[in-house]
C-alpha cells in the first residue's frame, strides 16, 4: 500500500500531478520552424539587431538561412564555446575570446578551418579587402611558439586601436589651443602641468584594468627603444634594468609627479574612466576606437578629437595598439562549411561593413568602406596603418612578467616604489619564469 | 528615585544606540534598491549627471522600454516556470532523501550522504563542461526538462543537507504515535514529519527559488532558443561589450526583483510562524 495509499492524499496528489505536468510540458525539445543553414554563436550584444538585419539582406540575396544566436556576457560565451567543443556541439561559426594559445588549442585541436586558400584565391581577393593588421591576429606564421601549422584561421569582423583622445572645450579652459593637441611627451608633459593648475584633471584611463597600463606602456617602448630591443627583452636577452626600461616606468613617475592624472586611476576600471572623459571631468584619454559609440550615449555634445601618442623618440617610430576587433571562426567539423565561408566573405565586403560600422560604430575590418564611415570613426580609422598587436610578435612574454610590471607601474604611480625598484623586480619574475 | 531615573536614562540611550544602528543598516539595504528604481527613470545621458536619487523629470517609460526591449514577456513566463518546477522538485526529492538520511537504517548510508556533501563544495562554473557533455549524451541540451533536471541536482545536496539536520532534531515520540495509530513509513513521513518541518522546508524554498531565479549562466549553456531562456536573458541586452544602457538595465533589475521580494515576504511570514510554533512546541 505505502505510497500508493497516500497518493489519495490531496496535498501530494497536487504536487506529483504538477510535476507530471511540467515535466510532460518541459520534455518537448524547442524546434525551429526552418532549421538554419548556417548558425553563429556570438557575443556581441550590442551588434545583434545589426546582424539580425544582415542575414535577413542575406536570406533574400543568396536565399541561405543564417541564425546568429547571442549568449553574452563574454565570459560565459567562452565557457559555452569550450563545453561545445569538448561535447562536438560547435556551429558553423564562432568566436574564440582570450589569449592566442587558447585560439592555438581549439586549431590543434581540429576545431577550426584554415582559410588561407579562400584568402589568396583570386589573386588575394579577400585578402586585400581587409586590413592586414587585423588579419593578422588571425594568422600564425610558420615555426610559431605553439605548433600551429602555418595559415589564416579567422575572419576580423571589424578592427579597433587604442588612443590618446582631448577635450576641446577643457583645453580651452586651461588656455591650450584646442586645435593643436601635444605632439612630443614634453608637450604633453606641459599641458598637463598646465590643466592641473587651472584645476582640471588631466589624464583618465581604467588603468585599474593592467592591460590598459600596459598598452600604454608598449607605446611607449616601441617608441623609445624599438621592435628588435623589445623583442630581446623577451628573449631575455635584455634585462628589464636597462636605462630604457627604466625610462619607460620614469615616465609615469613623471606624470604622477606632475599630478595630471585622474585621482583614483590605477583602481578605476574603463567604463568609469569613459563617464569621466565624457562629463567633461578630464581633458584627456586613453581609449579604444569602441569609445565612440560609448561617448556619443554618455554625452552627444562632448567635444573631442584623438591625437597621435607623443612621440618620445625619432629613432623609432610611434606606434599604437591595435588590430582585430571580433573574428569569426569556422568549424572544421561542419557540414555547411563552403556556406559558412561564403557568408564571411559577404559580411566583410565593403557594403555590409559600411552598414556595421554606421550602425554600431565600430572601425570595419574592409579598408574600402573607411570613406562612408562617421568622421569621429574616422580620426580612429586614418591610423590603422601605425598599429600593432603583441600577440603577432615572433615571441610572447611570460604572462607572470606581464604582471609584475604593470602592477609595478601602479605602483610607481602611487609613490610606493622607484621605477628602479620595479624594473628589478621584474627581471627578478623574468629570471625566475625562465629557469 | 536617582537610581531610576539613571537607569531610565542608561536605557534610553542603550535603546537609541541600537534603534540608530538598526536605522543605519536598514538604510544601507534599501540605498541601492532605492538607487537602482531611480536611476530606471533617468536617461542614458543624465544616469552619469543626475546626482539626484529620484529625477527631476521621471521618465516612467523605461519600465514598458525595458519590458518589450527585452523581450520580457516569454522570458517572465520562462522564468516563473523554472522557479515552481525546480524548487517543487528540489522540496519533494530532498525532503524525501533528508528523511531516508536522518531516520531509515541501510547500507552505505553515511557514504551517500557524504557524496551529497561532497558535491556541495563543487562550484558550478567547475562542472559546466561535464554536465553540457552529459546533457548533450542523453540528447537535453535546448530542452526545459534538461534545464530543469540540472537546476533541481545544483539545488538537492544543500536542501537535503538542512532538512536532513532539521529532521535529526525532530523528537521520535510523534513518529511513535503515528505508528501506533498505523501509519506507513511514508505516511509518517507525510503527515508527522514534513508539516513539522515547515521552517527549514521555507529556508529551502527561498534559498532555491532565489538561486533559479537568478541563475543564467547555466541556462546560457543549455539552451539556444531565445524563447526558452529565463529572465536574466532579457537583462543582457542591455549591455553591450562597451555601452550598458543603464537606465533600460535598471528598469529590467526593477523588473526582475519584484517577484523575489513578494516571495520573500509572503515566505518569511511563514518561517516566523513556524519557527513560533516551534518554539512553542519546545
Amino acid at each position: 500500500m505505502g505510497i500508493f495509499k497516500h497518493l489519495l492524499d490531496k496535498r501530494l496528489l497536487t504536487l506529483v500531478s504538477f510535476l507530471l505536468i511540467a515535466a510532460c510540458l518541459s520534455g518537448c525539445a524547442e524546434r525551429d520552424r526552418q532549421k538554419p543553414e548556417v548558425l553563429v554563436w556570438h557575443w556581441m550584444t550590442d551588434r545583434d539587431p545589426a546582424f539580425e538585419e544582415l542575414t535577413e539582406r542575406y536570406k533574400n540575396q543568396t536565399g541561405v538561412k543564417v541564425k546568429f544566436e547571442l549568449y553574452a556576457p563574454s565570459d560565459a560565451y567562452s565557457q559555452k564555446v569550450i563545453a561545445a567543443a569538448q561535447a562536438g556541439t560547435l556551429p558553423d561559426i564562432f568566436s574564440i575570446l582570450g589569449e592566442r594559445r587558447i585560439f592555438a588549442s581549439f586549431i590543434i585541436a581540429g576545431h577550426i578551418t584554415c582559410l588561407t586558400s579562400q584568402m589568396n584565391a583570386d589573386n588575394n581577393a579577400w585578402r586585400n579587402e581587409l586590413f592586414s593588421n587585423a588579419l593578422a591576429v588571425n594568422e600564425f606564421s610558420t615555426a610559431n611558439q605553439y605548433g600551429v601549422k602555418a595559415g589564416i584561421y579567422g575572419v576580423p569582423l571589424d578592427t579597433m586601436n587604442i588612443q590618446l583622445l582631448y577635450n576641446k572645450d577643457l583645453f580651452k579652459k586651461a588656455g591650450l589651443d584646442p586645435d593643436l593637441p601635444p605632439v612630443s611627451w614634453q608637450e604633453f608633459i606641459e599641458a598637463g602641468r598646465a590643466l592641473t593648475a587651472a584645476g582640471i584633471p588631466g589624464l583618465v584611463s581604467g588603468w585599474g584594468e593592467i592591460w590598459m597600463i600596459d598598452c600604454f606602456a608598449s607605446n611607449l617602448a616601441w617608441n623609445l627603444m624599438g621592435k628588435d630591443k623589445i623583442i630581446a627583452t623577451i628573449k631575455g636577452e635584455v634585462p628589464y634594468t636597462d636605462p630604457d626600461w627604466i625610462t619607460v616606468l620614469s615616465l609615469f613617475k613623471e606624470m604622477a609627479d606632475t599630478g595630471m592624472l585622474a585621482k583614483g586611476m590605477i583602481t578605476m576600471v574603463n567604463k568609469d574612466a569613459e563617464q569621466a572623459f565624457a562629463n567633461n571631468r578630464a581633458a584627456f584619454a586613453f581609449n579604444g576606437s569602441w569609445c565612440v559609440n560609448v561617448y556619443r550615449g554618455m554625452n552627444p555634445n562632448l567635444n573631442y578629437a584623438t591625437m597621435m601618442f607623443p612621440r618620445l623618440s625619432d629613432e623609432h617610430p610611434v606606434v599604437i595598439w591595435g588590430g582585430a576587433g571580433a573574428s569569426f571562426m569556422v568549424n572544421q567539423r561542419s557540414n555547411n562549411k563552403e556556406k559558412a565561408i561564403e557568408f564571411l566573405k559577404w559580411i566583410t565586403a565593403k557594403q555590409q561593413q559600411v552598414y556595421l560600422a554606421q550602425t554600431t560604430n565600430n572601425l570595419p575590418s574592409n579598408k574600402d568602406s573607411l570613406s562612408a564611415i562617421a568622421p569621429s570613426l574616422r580620426q580612429f580609422a586614418d591610423d590603422m596603418d601605425k598599429t600593432v598587436h603583441p600577440s603577432l610578435l615572433p615571441a610572447g612574454e611570460h604572462p607572470l612578467v606581464i604582471e609584475a610590471f604593470d602592477k609595478g607601474i601602479q605602483s610607481i604611480i602611487i609613490g610606493e616604489s622607484s621605477p628602479r625598484e620595479i624594473a628589478e623586480r621584474v627581471q627578478r619574475v623574468k629570471d625566475r619564469e625562465r629557469r | 528615585m536617582r537610581d531610576s531615573v539613571k537607569r531610565k536614562i542608561k536605557n534610553f540611550l542603550g535603546q537609541s544606540g541600537i534603534h540608530l544602528f538598526l536605522i543605519l543598516v536598514s538604510v544601507s539595504c534599501i540605498f541601492p534598491l532605492l538607487w537602482m528604481i531611480g536611476s530606471a527613470l533617468k536617461t542614458q545621458q543624465t544616469v552619469f549627471s543626475d546626482m539626484r536619487l529620484f529625477p527631476a523629470q521621471p521618465h516612467w517609460e523605461n519600465f514598458y522600454t525595458a519590458w518589450v526591449e527585452g523581450g520580457f514577456g516569454i522570458y517572465f513566463f520562462n522564468s516563473v516556470f523554472y522557479t515552481v518546477t525546480v524548487v517543487a522538485g528540489i522540496v519533494f526529492i530532498s525532503s524525501l532523501a533528508a528523511y531516508a538520511f536522518s531516520r531509515l537504517e541501510f547500507p552505505g548510508k553515511n557514504f551517500f550522504f557524504l557524496m551529497f556533501l561532497v558535491a556541495m563544495m563543487i562550484p558550478l562554473p567547475g562542472s559546466f563542461v561535464p554536465l553540457y557533455v552529459l546533457l548533450v549524451k542523453l540528447h537535453l541540451v535546448n530542452t526545459r526538462i534538461g534545464y530543469i533536471l540540472a537546476m533541481i541536482n545544483v539545488g538537492l545536496s544543500l536542501s537535503i543537507f538542512l532538512l536532513k539536520t532539521f529532521f535529526d532534531k525532530l523528537p521520535k515520540d510523534l513518529e511513535d504515535a503515528g505508528r501506533i495509530d498505523g501509519c506507513s513509513k511514508f505516511g509518517i513521513y507525510w503527515h508527522v514529519a514534513l508539516p513539522m518541518a515547515r521552517p527549514a522546508l521555507a529556508v529551502v524554498i527561498i534559498f532555491n527559488a532565489l538561486n533559479v531565479w537568478n541563475e543564467y549562466i547555466l541556462a546560457m549553456l543549455i539552451f539556444s532558443s531565445k524563447s526558452l531562456m529565463p529572465l536574466q536573458r532579457g537583462l543582457m541586452v542591455f549591455q553591450g561589450a562597451h555601452i550598458t544602457q543603464y537606465p533600460l538595465l535598471m528598469a529590467g533589475i526593477t523588473i526582475t526583483v519584484l517577484p523575489i521580494i513578494l516571495i520573500y515576504l509572503f515566505m518569511q511570514r511563514h518561517i516566523i510562524s513556524g519557527l513560533t510554533a516551534g518554539a512553542i512546541r519546545g
